[in-house]
């Protein structure tokens, strides 16, 4: 049914289609590609991290698993979507053209025309901020597939205003708000358990839509609101009561909204961003019905492009601004990503090159271990461990943040701490969801335990990913190879000349089974990854010389004279062939000085570590009145990159 | 048995389920039906690889549809389920009959084939099609309890989120929740739960832990819901493992300081261990708790209470310390040596109180830990899980199931080592006098003498009546020292490790595997055992069902089944604790939250 009179009295723009002059989209579509492009130039590591910290599964469990919760179908979705920064490009592609959508869905349910247009784009601005600010979330978020969470629940949203758009263009007044009511009904009851809060955003947003017809009287809108009110405040209990037994009855209002909490605290900042969503939803309904009608007032004339152009814009630069604002930006959160996934490759020089690059900060202690682990696999440890920084710089967050929750796990990984390691992902997927680089860890450590069925169980499931199966495939390969996870067979074929390991699995996997040359004990990590290392391999004592090297190493970061003399000496005796790195050697030179319980005199040190000593200390005479602080920073320039200036002048590196 | 729907909730739920399950079953039964038999094929004398592994196993007449995966590659495959001249097709690699078909099935070989039904699985591969080796399942007339109770956690180490307890219907695919911790959990305050348990199999009467925030213990009794704090100023927890008396109001409790450690290397991965742990008594009327073991050397766990209610059997390692460090940590660098006896106590449920324990099986003697004792209901069969130490054997390895015929034992006479003959020995073996030798020298009373002393008290009660110790009564037995808690010379050990099993107990080698095989729980019928396995992969436990033949022999255990005959391959999540059931918990899981909300309440410590 047509309406009778819907030119007359319209108080909304008669815009039919997208709005009216392709000329205007041009505006969103350049915002949206600009986001894209600098979501892929800024933000590909932290994307392509979130898609390792992701699942989704095509199967019936993995749906039930998520739909415990109401909302389920929004993580999902989310999910599955999340796969795609697999490819950043990609993922980012599929972003913005869903925020595209989204613009074009709401000029057209909104009826804006000209420069108001340009205000759709505030939307996909707050998603994208939410997206930027990220940072450790990565990590912590809870919420499964937080990333596109938000836009499917604004593109659910919209998709659901195209009901009252055709009702109100088509319908008279008193069916259409018949219809709009029975509309928020189903949104509410059929959307709560599938897009959760949503859903009930989606239900007032309905209610709110600016009727055809003005209200003339108070009652009608009064009804409607007080509908929407029990709606969305009954509908959430009823479902609690009869559905949902697993949801905490505080949230269910929130439920499919990211928590930005961690242990005791909660951080409003974050929310920011949601909140800003709404904020676009305002103002594009306001700028719908009042927006004409204000120029008109502000001008005098009955259409004044030029001022609504204005006022688009001064919103549109406010939203970059608060984008720009809320987009997280921390070196060392960058650094650590992009030398995870260096680690990932196996690509130890890329490790280096980046630990290499000059910052504005020192690095965290993550950084610094990732440092060391590649200068240890490529055999430089001992030349080199402080040739690059040193820093324990807290990471940018504002709570506790653990290093067995970031990249600890790797860590432990590559230092041959399979259980340790097994250990964090297990209580990380109980915690946060499982994800796809929690379980590749866990088949690894799977299979250097020879825990073949469990292995072949973690695969199966990383298979059924999207993007997944070439990895798995892999490393499947060695579930019908089983010696070649043993160290000795596989060294034994090695040698032979007929390896069964492949060259990339001999490179991940053959210092990592050295480094398992222990053996078991009951232990505890208190959560300190570094500490527990450091502890463990230097108490540690082997004849596998890769072993006992990491115990040396450790022994002399730890600075723990009593424990370094006797690695120092086991390290010699196993390697005597080999010229003794500069830094073993000047930590002998150093603590055979300082402590006399070692008689270094027939040790043959290299000339270049004597003088080296000399000279620290001539100028540690020079500086005598110095205080440490103002030595460390004198020291530096000349000093930096010895042992003997670690060991003196590098204190307080306290580890997470 | 149909499964009852009492509340608006199970309506719901069912409602909710049925959605899901009626979408799934189309898709299901379109991939499942009207394939046909090849017509010309080829004989292969290998099994199919199925998953789960039920070949040739026994199946109670209330069970849901076995269903199973094909592991084997093939362009095509058809089985042929059949019973006499009956016959039913499935095509695809997930073979498994709707619950009408299978219940027709059933009833056919019931009726015609003495409970066998055959089993025939064609692949067509690059070979044609082949005929893999046909396998049968046996029906038995004898049914299995309607429904099990598990609680479901990921193998984790400290954390807990999404932890529930679920009850499932053997006789369909329902499972449902008893209760969820996430209803009454938020990121600062999480919830464990723990340790559910009915009384004789009864869902109306159940009980179980929340632990942490809004702990306390839930105790559901013929309609009245009640928390409670087992905690009090004498006793070292919360009540911990229970065991309900099977006809009054009255559970057993051990309370127990729990610590855990990491293996650095061995795949066990964790180590559970008790500091302390005593045994206390809880009267549900009274609202009163009753220490019932208060010895601070002696370690009593896994409570169970024997079936004619006259006993409670437990578990008990010996331990005192040795050197100065503190408890915790000699106990996790001596974790090998805690080891666990069999122990019982008689029960006056006059005076309400327990006599003297006595040694049931000495399986320190053996270099051997016994854990988790429970009785079958008819109360011949005490089935234990043993390993070589500790008491937390889910994750140890070499845990297995062992059958000790209670019938057989001179009970009143409690067993010691002693008594243990070598096969074939008429008298006591060498090894078993070498262990006599060596307890008297030992400083303790050793367990032969207690032993003697024991045999002289029939039923143990006189040792805790008023007269019997000094007019006043007393809950606690003499303290039996033998084999235990001694740090032993490899030598020691390998002597211990050639005593014989004595002739009374089994190791169940029909149903046991390489890997962990630990929780057991019998049904009401005392025909079937359901227990916890990691046979299937070493990290996640799953239950497994078997069935007890009345030559006190079992039948190859079967996994429990799923509609999605994949779905323990997929699941990240361990089966803990499967128990019977005879019916579903009606109580809802809000209903649950409600309680769990208010505030536990007091319990009174009664001394005696």
């Amino acid at each position: 049914m047509k309406s009778k009179d819907s030119k007359s009295n319209h108080p909304l723009p008669q815009t039919e289609g997208f709005g009216g002059g392709l000329l205007y989209w041009l505006m969103p579509v350049a915002i949206l590609v600009v986001a894209g492009i600098m979501l892929v130039l800024r933000e590909s590591e932290m994307l392509w991290r979130a898609q390792e910290l992701n699942l989704w599964l095509p199967t019936e469990l993995f749906w039930n698993t998520l739909m415990k919760y109401p909302g389920g179908a929004v993580s999902w979705i989310a999910c599955y979507l999340t796969q795609y920064f697999y490819y950043p490009w990609l993922g980012t592609l599929i972003l913005c053209a869903l925020w595209l959508i989204i613009c074009l869905l709401l000029a057209w349910e909104y009826r804006l025309r000209g420069p108001w247009i340009w205000l759709t784009a505030l939307v996909p601005l707050a998603l994208l901020a939410c997206v930027t600010q990220t940072g450790y979330w990565v990590y912590y978020q809870k919420l499964q597939g937080h990333l596109f969470v938000p836009t499917i629940g604004v593109l659910f949203a919209t998709l659901c205003l195209i009901v009252p758009r055709l009702v109100e263009s088509n319908l008279s007044k008193s069916p259409a708000r018949w219809i709009r009511l029975g509309w928020m009904v189903i949104i509410c009851l059929a959307g709560y358990p599938f897009f959760g809060a949503w859903a009930l955003g989606t239900t007032v947003l309905v209610a709110a839509y600016p009727a055809k017809e003005p209200a003339t009287t108070w009652r009608g809108p009064a009804v409607v609101t007080i509908f929407t009110i029990l709606l969305i405040a009954v509908i959430p209990q009823i479902y609690y009561e009869s559905i949902f037994e697993m949801t905490k009855r505080t949230f269910i209002y929130l439920a499919a909204m990211p928590s930005m909490r961690y242990g005791k605290e909660s951080f409003e900042i974050y929310r920011l961003p949601y909140y800003a969503i709404v904020l676009a939803f305002i103002l594009i309904m306001l700028a719908s019905r009042y927006g004409d009608a204000l120029i008109q007032r502000l001008t005098k004339k009955s259409s004044n492009s030029h001022t609504a152009a204005v006022i688009a814009v001064a919103l549109l630069l406010l939203a970059v601004v608060g984008v720009h604002a809320a987009w997280y930006r921390d070196v060392n959160f960058q650094k650590e990503l992009a030398m995870n996934h260096a680690i990932d490759d196996l690509d130890w020089e890329r490790v280096l090159e980046i630990a290499r690059e000059p910052a504005e900060k020192k690095p965290t202690r993550q950084i610094v271990m990732y440092k060391n682990l590649a200068l240890f696999r490529l055999g430089r440890a001992g030349d080199e461990m402080f040739l690059y920084p040193e820093g324990a710089e807290k990471q940018n967050v504002p709570w506790q943040l653990h290093m067995a929750q970031v990249g600890g796990k790797q860590i432990y990984y590559h230092y041959g701490k399979a259980n340790f390691c097994y250990r964090w992902c297990m209580e990380d997927g109980v915690e946060f969801g499982w994800k796809v680089e929690f379980f590749k860890f866990m088949a690894r450590n799977a299979l250097l335990n020879h825990e073949w069925e469990v292995a072949r169980k973690y695969l199966n499931l990383i298979r059924m990913t999207t993007f997944g199966a070439k990895w798995a495939d892999h490393y499947a390969a060695l579930l019908n190879n089983h010696d070649a996870m043993y160290l000795e067979k596989a060294e034994a074929a090695i040698k032979a000349g007929k390896p069964i390991l492949s060259e990339r699995d001999t490179e991940e996997f053959l210092p990592i089974m050295h480094l398992m040359t222990y053996p078991d004990r009951l232990d505890s990590d208190n959560t300190l990854v570094e500490m527990y290392l450091l502890n463990s391999f230097a108490k540690g004592n082997g004849n596998d010389l890769l072993f006992q090297e990491m115990t040396l190493i450790c022994a002399l970061i730890m600075k723990d004279i009593d424990l370094f003399w006797p690695r120092f000496m086991k390290y010699a005796t196993l390697n005597p062939t080999v010229h003794m790195p500069r830094y073993y050697q000047e930590a002998a030179y150093l603590y055979g000085h300082l402590e006399n319980k070692v008689d270094i005199s027939h040790m043959p040190f290299d000339q270049s570590i004597r003088d080296t000593y000399d000279r620290f200390m001539q100028f540690n005479t020079q500086c005598g009145s110095m205080s440490e602080e103002q030595k460390a920073v004198a020291f530096a320039p000349m000093f930096g990159d010895t042992f003997f200036y670690f060991y003196f002048l590098v204190r307080n590196q306290k580890t997470n | 048995m149909k499964r009852i729907i009492s509340t608006p909730h199970q309506l719901l739920t069912s409602i909710k389920r049925g959605i899901w399950g009626w979408a799934l079953s189309i898709l299901v039964l379109s991939a499942c039906s009207g394939p046909s038999v090849p017509k010309q094929f080829t004989e292969n004398e290998l099994r199919p690889h199925i998953y789960p592994d039920y070949a040739d196993i026994t199946i109670p007449v209330n069970i849901a549809p076995i269903t199973f995966h094909i592991d084997d590659e093939a362009k095509d495959y058809v089985t042929r389920i059949s019973v006499g001249d009956s016959e039913w097709t499935f095509g695809g690699d997930d073979v498994c009959p709707s619950e009408r078909q299978w219940r027709d099935i059933k009833q056919k070989a019931l009726a015609e084939t003495e409970g066998k039904i055959d089993v025939e699985v064609f692949v067509n591969n690059d070979k044609g099609w082949q005929r893999m080796r046909p396998f049968a399942y046996t029906v038995v007339s004898d049914s299995i309890d309607p429904y099990i109770s598990y609680r479901l956690i990921s193998p984790s180490y400290i954390t807990y989120e999404d932890l529930t307890l679920n009850q499932r219907c053997l006789e369909t695919f329902d499972e449902s929740l008893i209760y969820g911790n996430m209803i009454n959990s938020d990121e600062e305050n999480g919830q464990c739960l723990n340790c559910h348990h009915t009384q004789w199999y009864n869902p109306e009467r159940l009980q179980f832990h929340v632990r942490h925030h809004l702990g306390g213990t839930i105790i559901a009794y013929d309609g009245d819901i009640r928390k409670v704090n087992l905690k009090t100023d004498s006793t070292l927890s919360a009540g911990v493992y229970p065991t309900w008396h099977p006809k009054q109001p009255w559970i057993v409790y051990s309370t127990n300081l729990t610590g855990q450690s990491f293996h650095t290397r061995d795949v066990e991965k964790i180590e559970v261990q008790d500091t302390k742990s005593n045994l206390i008594f809880y009267n549900l009327e009274t609202n009163e708790v009753t220490p019932i073991t208060n010895d601070s050397t002696n370690l009593d766990c896994f409570p169970f209470w024997s079936p004619d209610g006259k006993y409670i059997y437990y578990v008990s390692a010996h331990w005192e310390r040795r050197d100065t460090v503190n408890l915790d940590f000699e106990l996790i660098q001596h974790y090998k040596d805690v080891q666990y006896n069999l122990y019982r106590m008689a029960f006056d449920e006059k005076s309400m109180t327990f006599g003297p324990r006595q040694l049931v099986y000495d399986a320190v003697a053996r270099n051997r830990s016994v854990t988790l004792p429970r009785i079958s209901p008819d109360g011949r069969w005490l089935m234990f899980t043993e390993g070589q130490f500790g008491v937390f054997h889910i994750w140890h390895t070499d845990a297995d199931l062992y059958l000790m015929d209670l019938t057989r034992i001179p009970f009143g006479d409690a067993p010691a080592p002693v008594a243990y003959k070598s096969k074939g020995a008429a008298g006591k073996s060498d090894i078993a006098s070498a262990a006599d030798n060596k307890h008297e020298k030992g400083a303790d009373t050793p367990d032969a003498v207690t032993a003697a002393t024991a045999q002289k008290k029939p039923d143990g009660i006189t040792a805790a009546s008023p007269r019997a110790s000094g007019g006043k009564p007393t809950l606690k037995g003499p303290i039996v020292k033998a084999h235990e808690g001694t740090i032993r010379d490899s030598a020691s050990i390998a002597e211990a490790s050639k005593i014989p099993l004595p002739e009374y107990i089994r190791v169940i080698s029909e149903i046991n595997s390489p890997d962990v095989d630990s929780y057991h729980s019998w049904s009401s019928n005392g025909r079937w055992v359901i227990f916890s396995s990691r046979r299937v992969d070493g990290n996640f436990t799953r239950p497994f069902i078997t069935y007890f033949r009345k030559d006190g022999t079992f039948t190859k255990p079967f996994e429990l089944p799923q509609r999605n005959p994949q779905y323990h391959r997929e699941f990240m999540r361990s089966f803990n604790i499967p128990e019977f059931m005879s019916g579903p918990v009606t109580v809802s899981p809000q209903e649950f939250a409600r309680i769990i909300k208010d505030d536990a309440s007091s319990v009174n410590l009664k001394i005696r």
